[in-house]
């Protein structure tokens, strides 16, 4: 398992690496960024750059030093908008919003999807499935972009129960739009695949072998097919994760709830260059090592591909 | 949505028919397509949207740039969707004739998603195709770059290059189709794989025919199939990207519009009770998502019913 | 009383093209330490005939009639009732050793579950149990390799896994579904013998379900040939073999290769498999049949007994020539 790990990790450093280079030499090119001064940014900015970047040496020395902070210190640098913030500070203070929203988006997502999915599998052609399907259906066309403002259209607007956005310190009351407009696409989709998964595994052989022994259909899902119908499921988490993180955006945006993502719209507006490429390398960072978890839980389950 | 054993028999069968028949596998896809109920309504719907998108500028009562001084201000009683003053869908909070903008946010929203669509299956079925044709250590590097790629949140990596290079509509045509060819490119190459080992491709090899001809000549004609398929679940992805991107002011921008920014200014202003700003933008997004999976669901069922 | 009953069983499925009839009114019973074969082609309903009295249809079968076990009608028992006589009682393996075990599952925990369920012992004592079981199946240095995953195991180790496990309560009948089928020759001959050692060991009843007529004459007392979901004939093996009654089973025997005999090519019998949702409405096997009367294609025969064997054929019986 170890040896397996190690070398999952000398693919992700690499891709991590050509995240950082790509964002940095976009950012140097960018016209009427930083690093031509065309733009007259406050003296104070300026000096934090130069001190931190070296404006006057070459761009080879520049993107080494830029990444060995990254590297080294999880360092981003000055921001380009603030002249008393570091990226590192706006990430400290978003972050932890979005982790929390983002945590529980997750939870549901897959808590609610799996059990719809299994569900609809096991009692297949019920009104429960039939619900199931609708809804996996249904929610193709509810991204959180629809989902945000259809919610505050309800909640909010008409039944007056949720505040319409905040975050106020991460009360329920303010977690709630937040997490199922984020939850709702990912919830479904996960529960089309569990379904249809459940579905094939039930009919292959070794079911009917443990039906054959006298299990009860309880023990049959829980021991024998809760295993095997995960692994697609277990494939999707990769891409979900990335959606919903990608989704957090306009979550942080529409709820102004204070994550990294609506610092990171400001500086897309403010083209505060170092906040976006100090975000965008975090969720890298966090997409990369989310898929190495994957990859790690999968090998668990399957123990044809173990080590 | 789900494989129906039913319908997969069905399939069998008229494949077998078509054998007999000598028809053409094309033709046969066109029968089962007809034959999906929820399918030829999406198609129908598909078409009743894009003339909406083309044509619906003729029968709109004002320009989607005029500003209708006398609605302004008072836009919740006056600004509301009425056949009489000729805002059909009433006017947006800035006194401009919706139904005007609507019809300019469709025709963009459906021009970014099938443009968009067209870059990543252009270049999805090239680079895919090339990485099955090589196979072996080519193969291997060039998927690997792909899962390399897939692994990073592109969404962002395209906001950076929004912000740097300008929010232009061919900076968005051009970074959504650089996101979206992952898929298309894996699935081709999966395809070409099995088509590669076919008759026609060897005795092509055999002739000495070079292999940038084979690809674009003998391999890529017999990807068209799911090519179109792929194309057709993708617009609505790219839809939906280009609405993200727009919602979050970051794409479309004024005097243009799409679906994604109008349902943006539409959940702004929907707290002052200006529901139909948001609920007609919302019902086109809806119903042209909708009817494009089921479309390409119907494609799918048709014309590649050995994947259900 | 015997110990397993079958009267007038029926399977029919429910498809999108209609419902299909499997097996058509079967009945037969087998004794307490006997073994029985059915015999017949893919799709004749001798797998779902133990399916329908194992509980094992699929979702879309329906099972009419009864199967008495021991006195009681499984199929109108409880789940719950059901699932305390399977593997307890009576037990099944099945035709691809491959796939029938759970390759996301350690052997050890895949019998242990058995013993834990039925017998109420701690996983400790139901490892122990399971070595001897493998032991007994003769595979080698079973204590070591019962924690292993199916997939280190080759089919034929697989099959005697798959014995090992449905023997661990000792049931009374052991249901054997095409247990050689999918595999090597050599490897068939040892999974026979071991059925065989079993039965005289444990006193086993054991149904053998087979399309192949070479393992079944070493093997089993008596013989029960299905076509078309019904039951074409039955008998002592040895008298089967000796004496077939009916044109079916007549083809089939000449269809076994034989050692003894030089024959160039080897018989077989002219048409397809019947189809089983058309099936024609006198005797199943009238399409097929070399020696048609007028009445075959119109009338169905009726399952008749003579002695110690039942046929349903309108052919008068041929004496010995």
């Amino acid at each position: 398992m170890f040896s397996f790990v190690i070398r999952r990790l000398a693919v992700a450093i690499p891709t991590l690496l050509v995240l950082v280079i790509i964002s940095f030499i976009l950012m140097y090119a960018a016209p009427g960024g930083p690093f031509n001064s065309e733009r007259p940014l406050p003296p104070e900015v300026l000096a934090n750059i130069e001190a931190k970047y070296g404006l006057d040496q070459p761009f080879w020395a520049q993107i080494a030093n830029y990444v060995w902070g990254v590297v080294t210190s999880f360092d981003f640098g000055p921001s380009f908008q603030y002249k008393d913030r570091s990226v590192n500070d706006i990430i400290a203070q978003g972050f932890p919003v979005t982790l929390t929203y983002g945590f529980w988006s997750f939870v549901v997502a897959v808590t609610v999807g799996v059990s719809l999915g299994v569900a609809a599998a096991i009692r297949q052609n019920s009104w429960l499935d039939y619900l199931a399907v609708g809804i996996s259906v249904g929610a193709q066309v509810l991204p959180n972009f629809v989902m945000a403002p259809i919610l505050v259209l309800t909640f909010t607007l008409w039944l007056g129960w949720l505040p319409g956005g905040g975050w106020n310190g991460g009360q329920w009351q303010n977690l709630v739009m937040p997490v199922i407009a984020l939850s709702t696409s990912y919830m479904a989709s996960i529960a089309r695949i569990t379904r249809s998964s459940m579905l094939e595994v039930l009919n292959t052989n070794f079911i009917r072998t443990a039906r054959a022994k006298g299990l009860p259909m309880r023990r049959v899902i829980w021991r024998h097919a809760m295993k095997p119908a995960m692994l697609p499921v277990l494939s999707y988490l990769g891409p979900a994760f990335v959606g919903m993180i990608t989704g957090s955006v306009v979550i942080d945006v529409f709820f102004s709830t204070g994550g990294i993502g609506q610092f990171f719209v400001n500086s897309a507006f403010n083209r505060d260059y170092s906040v976006i490429m100090g975000i965008t390398i975090l969720v890298g960072a966090l997409t990369i090592f989310f898929n190495l978890v994957v990859d790690v839980l999968y090998a668990w389950i399957d123990p044809k591909i173990r080590y | 949505m789900f494989p129906n054993r039913a319908a997969v028999e069905g399939v069998g069968d008229a494949a077998q028919l078509a054998e007999i028949k000598g028809r053409s596998l094309w033709a046969d896809a066109r029968t089962r397509f007809f034959r999906n109920k929820a399918a030829v309504v999406s198609l129908i719907m598909l078409g009743l949207i894009g003339a909406f998108a083309l044509f619906g500028q003729f029968f709109a009562q004002y320009d989607k740039g005029f500003v209708d001084f006398s609605l302004i201000g008072s836009n919740a009683n006056k600004g509301v969707p009425s056949i009489e003053n000729g805002h059909y869908f009433g006017t947006d909070s800035n006194g401009r004739d919706l139904y005007a903008r609507v019809v300019q946010g469709t025709g963009i929203s459906l021009m970014v998603g099938i443009v968009g669509a067209m870059v990543a299956v252009i270049v999805g079925t090239l680079y895919g195709a090339t990485a099955g044709y090589f196979g072996g250590r080519i193969d291997g590097a060039m998927m690997r770059i792909v899962d390399v790629l897939m692994s990073i949140p592109f969404m962002f990596v395209l906001i950076l290059m929004l912000v740097i290079f300008g929010r232009s509509i061919f900076m968005l045509f051009l970074g959504i189709g650089l996101i979206s060819w992952l898929d298309m490119a894996r699935i081709a190459r999966g395809q070409t794989l099995t088509i590669k080992n076919k008759e026609f491709v060897e005795v092509a090899v055999a002739t000495g025919v070079r292999p940038i001809k084979i690809i674009l000549r003998h391999i890529v004609p017999n990807l068209l199939g799911i090519v179109i398929v792929y194309a057709t679940l993708l617009v609505p992805s790219m839809i939906i990207f280009e609405s993200f991107i727009s919602f979050l002011g970051l794409g479309v921008q004024e005097p243009n519009t799409s679906l994604g920014a109008l349902i943006n200014e539409g959940a702004r202003t929907m707290q002052f009770g200006y529901y139909w700003q948001i609920a007609y933008p919302l019902f086109f997004f809806v119903v042209t998502i909708f009817a494009f999976f089921f479309v390409g669901d119907g494609l799918r069922d048709a014309l590649d019913p050995k994947d259900r | 009383m015997s110990l397993l009953e079958i009267e007038d069983l029926s399977v029919t499925f429910t498809t999108a093209d209609g419902d299909v009839n499997a097996v058509n009114g079967v009945t037969f019973n087998i004794d307490k330490g006997e073994t029985l074969a059915i015999v017949g082609e893919s799709g004749s309903g001798k797998s779902q005939t133990a399916f329908a009295a194992m509980g094992l249809l699929a979702k879309n079968g329906r099972a009419a009639g009864i199967a008495r076990f021991d006195g009681q009608n499984l199929l109108a028992m409880s789940q719950r009732e059901f699932n305390k006589i399977r593997s307890k009682d009576m037990a099944m393996i099945f035709q691809d050793p491959m796939t029938s075990l759970n390759p996301y599952l350690r052997v050890s925990d895949q019998m242990a579950e058995v013993l834990m369920l039925h017998d109420g012992i701690s996983k400790k004592d139901a490892i122990t149990k399971a070595v001897q079981m493998l032991d007994a199946v003769r595979i080698p240095d079973a204590r070591a390799r019962v924690t292993m995953y199916p997939h280190e195991f080759s089919g034929g180790m697989r099959q005697r896994i798959m014995i090992a496990m449905s023997l661990l309560c000792q049931p009374r009948l052991l249901i054997a579904d095409e247990p050689t089928t999918a595999l090597d020759v050599t490897v068939q001959a040892q999974i026979m013998q071991l059925l065989a050692d079993i039965r005289q060991d444990f006193g086993t009843a054991v149904i053998l379900i087979t399309h192949d007529l070479g393992i079944v004459a070493g093997f089993c007392d008596r013989t029960l040939v299905m076509y078309g979901g019904q039951i074409m004939e039955e008998g002592p093996t040895d008298d089967i073999f000796a004496q077939p009654s009916h044109p079916y089973t007549s083809g089939l025997l000449k269809a076994v290769p034989r050692l003894d005999k030089d024959e160039a090519t080897l018989a077989t019998i002219a048409g397809e498999p019947p189809d089983m949702s058309h099936l024609p409405p006198g005797c199943p096997f009238s399409p097929r049949c070399a020696q048609l009367l007028d009445n075959c294609r119109a009338e169905r025969p009726m399952l008749e007994t003579t002695g110690n064997r039942r046929r349903a054929c309108h052919l008068p019986v041929q004496e010995d020539a």
